[in-house]
């Protein structure tokens, strides 16, 4: 607690006293303003001595009510005043299991079968996944489920979900966000004739961007360890638009046990899916090598229209832009156009070679490593303004990004998942545009 | 107006007074409160914990951590190689150290039962009764990579209990037997060392021991688990553990079970458990399985391949009904079945 708020209450107690002493008081005239430091009030009919010693009767009694105040206040439960401060932080379990149970209904248990049975080598550290079951998050009435791609990595030819009641159903993935590592399911509710069997299940809902801070509770929950019960750990959240803007960081564990499943603040509701990330590196299975270091991501999901892009079936993947960029001045500030790729989003946008690029949507170009860092917060189909100099003229004019071209997005049943570990790839990030890697980081 | 000026100047002592109180007062109370809350838990454990030191072979580490069970100097670590030579020996909290007699060790558990020549008012009464339920404030007490050395406290690392479970586990590489509930808790303790560590409440109560490193065959990552405190009464007093008793066959000396089911052999065990051919007049037959359905479920465990469908093919009882989950076409079928005696 902070001096101020304690001289909050010191003020508001000082008040009440006076409020009260004057209610009691009628004909000694007595008037006193209930500021703290300012007294008022003239009188003349008194004996001399007389204010003083009420005041300081009425000094200490307004002190005893403040020491007791301020204490009461200090307490975080009032119920248990012996503990002191601590009784918040020594409940706080009661709050992490009260905000589990809040959370459960809109979970499932996914079960793979089949598929690529050992992985050769290792995922990230890993020799291969774990046999256990994964968690995912409902997010639509009618069967939507989201969840780690990381889940799929051994490409299950059978999927299927328990939801909390005990019904399972089978399901089968719908699209990947690759840069977020989310898979999309749908349980397949299709009765033989084709009708869908109506379900009504419960939705999860996201936090906000606004309601998301940093330093608060975070306490990430899964299904991994072959229990009906959840696994649950806790943190805070260590940080705000991590990996390109994408996700939050945490210190609860996040792990092949809670990945696809959520990250929770102690009321309940969903900061965000519990995914394997590493910034660094774009691999499937990059970021499981933290899984108990401390650094673990959860991806927010403030708007849905992430899910509303996945439920159309197309896998999201990194912008990108078709220009090969150098620094536009000599102290290697700003970039400048060496190469604009033929048929690529910024040719189509009319970016020429030598012009110097200012702006990308709302964000102020500095130099070439922080415009791919720029680059890399849109998705392959997202749209933007970008503005240039050309000629020392300002021109802006609308960007469309695209995928990479000659790039087959994975997905858990066709395409093969990428399981090389994250060093192999790094060596693509300062990749030329022409070059179609499906591993280049910057898409530039 | 002298009045005036008393009454005045006596406020101001009043309330430069009672700021000075209370700033006094906020700064201490509020420190010994909210930075010192796990204080008496650390107190207590510490002085009930001790450093092992021991052999090591080969790339295992000659170092451990042991917890205080009894008053005349018993303690319970994990066990290991490093015990093995002539000259462990274990250091208290203050700085002693005595030469170390291994009384006793269980394979299943991976527990060590070590006795020194010492009496220490200090140790945990072990009980039966769970000190601590899910979401749990535990602290880890350990001497995880030999950081403390003779009389430096024991490192000690907060976390939450995050689920009590049963699990299969691995030990570098290979399966191990170890299938008796643990609790998983969220700080980390699988580190070189911290095995035989005392795991507590914020009170200060033991909820169980940091076990040996093992790997969950669930999710391929290294566990941060406790032995539960219940487990070690049961290794101190000699009694074979839960779940030795569990490892033995359910169903005694019943005969096998048969379904009447072959499945696809695609080579290889891991296999998903696709059903090839079901014979006439079989339990499975009966019970309307075709082939072509593949297996998701058997008596209520996850057949994720042939092998784990032989493994509780094994556990049936004939007879006995149970439940077969299976996948055909886009639904999941559940079917009654009565596995007949195998021929």
């Amino acid at each position: 607690m902070g001096h101020q708020r304690v001289f909050e209450l010191i003020a508001e107690r000082i008040e009440m006293m006076f409020e009260l002493s004057q209610a009691g008081k009628n004909k000694s005239g007595v008037s006193v303003g209930s500021s703290l430091i300012r007294f008022r009030g003239p009188r003349q009919d008194r004996v001399a001595g007389f204010p003083v010693f009420k005041t300081i009767a009425l000094g200490v009694l307004v002190l005893g009510v403040i020491l007791s105040t301020s204490l009461t206040h200090l307490n975080a439960q009032e119920d248990q005043p012996d503990i002191g401060l601590s009784a918040g932080i020594l409940l706080a379990p009661k709050a992490f299991r009260a905000a589990t149970k809040k959370v459960l209904p809109c979970l499932v248990t996914i079960e793979s079968f089949g598929g690529v049975g050992a992985v050769q080598g290792k995922i990230g550290g890993i020799r291969r996944q774990g046999e256990g079951s994964t968690t995912g998050i409902i997010v639509s009435k009618d069967g939507y489920v989201i969840t780690s791609s990381f889940n799929f990595i051994q490409k299950p030819r059978v999927i299927t979900l328990k939801t909390s009641d005990g019904s399972a159903y089978l399901a089968k993935p719908i699209a990947n966000d690759n840069t977020r590592k989310l898979t999309l399911l749908k349980i397949q509710n299709e009765s033989k004739t084709g009708e869908a069997k109506p379900l009504n299940l419960n939705v999860a809902k996201f936090m906000s961007e606004e309601e998301i801070r940093v330093g608060q509770w975070a306490v990430t929950v899964g299904i991994g360890f072959g229990d009906v019960n959840p696994a649950i750990s806790i943190g805070i959240v260590s940080a705000k638009n991590r990996g390109f803007g994408r996700a939050i960081q945490t210190d609860a564990n996040v792990s092949p046990a809670n990945y696809g499943g959520p990250m929770i603040d102690v009321q309940g509701r969903i900061i965000g899916v519990c995914v394997p990330l590493n910034p660094k590196s774009s691999s499937l299975a990059s970021g499981v090598e933290w899984y108990d270091s401390g650094i673990g991501f959860a991806i927010p999901l403030y708007d849905q229209s992430i899910i509303e892009k996945l439920k159309k079936g197309k896998d999201i993947n990194k912008a990108y832009l078709g220009i090969q960029p150098k620094p536009a001045k000599l102290d290697g500030s700003g970039v400048k156009v060496v190469t604009v790729v033929k048929a690529s989003p910024a040719e189509k946008a009319g970016l020429k070679k030598d012009d110097e690029i200012v702006k990308l949507g709302k964000y102020i170009v500095q130099d070439v490593n922080q415009f791919g860092t720029l680059v890399g917060r849109f998705d392959s189909d997202s749209k933007t303004k970008i503005t240039y100099l050309r000629g020392g003229k300002p021109m802006t004019s609308e960007l469309a990004f695209t995928v990479p071209p000659k790039v087959t997005p994975t997905r858990p049943n066709p395409g093969s998942p990428k399981l090389s570990p994250a060093k192999k790839e790094d060596k693509g990030k300062k990749a030329q545009p022409k070059k179609s890697n499906a591993e280049n980081e910057n898409g530039k | 107006m002298r009045h005036h000026l008393k009454r005045s100047i006596a406020h101001w002592i009043i309330l430069v007074a009672l700021a000075a109180t209370i700033f006094v007062g906020d700064d201490s109370l509020a420190d010994e409160r909210l930075n010192g809350f796990l204080k008496k838990a650390v107190d207590i454990a510490q002085p009930k914990t001790v450093k092992i030191f021991g052999a090591s072979v080969g790339r295992v580490e000659g170092y451990g951590t042991g917890i205080i069970v009894s008053n005349d100097g018993h303690i319970i670590t994990g066990n290991g190689v490093y015990l093995n030579g002539y000259s462990t020996r274990v250091t208290l909290n203050n700085g002693e150290t005595y030469p170390v007699k291994v009384i006793r060790r269980d394979s299943n558990l991976q527990l060590a039962l070590l006795k020194i020549d010492a009496s220490t008012p200090d140790f945990f009464e072990l009980g039966e009764t769970p000190a601590a339920e899910k979401g749990d404030w535990v602290i880890a007490v350990s001497n995880a990579f030999k950081v403390a050395e003779r009389a430096e406290p024991l490192s000690v690392t907060l976390g939450i209990l995050s689920l009590e479970t049963k699990m299969t586990a691995k030990r570098r590489g290979t399966e191990v037997i170890y299938e008796g509930p643990l609790y998983l808790i969220d700080c980390i303790t699988s580190n070189p060392g911290a095995a035989g560590g005392a795991v507590v409440t914020a009170d200060g109560e033991l909820v169980g021991m940091i076990g040996k490193l093992i790997e969950s065959k669930e999710t391929n990552t290294r566990m941060n688990y406790a032995v539960p405190e219940k487990l070690l009464a049961r290794f101190l007093a000699g009694k074979p553990s839960e779940s030795t008793q569990a490892s033995t066959s359910p169903k005694g000396n019943s005969k096998p079970a048969d379904l009447g089911i072959t499945l696809f052999s695609l080579g290889g065990r891991k296999s998903p458990a696709f059903v090839d051919r079901v014979r006439r007049g079989s339990a499975a037959k009966k019970a309307g399985i075709r082939s072509d359905d593949l297996i998701v479920t058997l008596a209520g465990q996850t057949i994720s391949n042939s092998t784990d469908y032989k493994s509780v093919l094994a556990t049936l009882i004939p007879g006995e009904k149970t439940v077969i989950v299976v996948k055909r076409r886009n639904s999941l079928e559940r079917f009654d079945i009565v596995p007949d005696e195998k021929k």
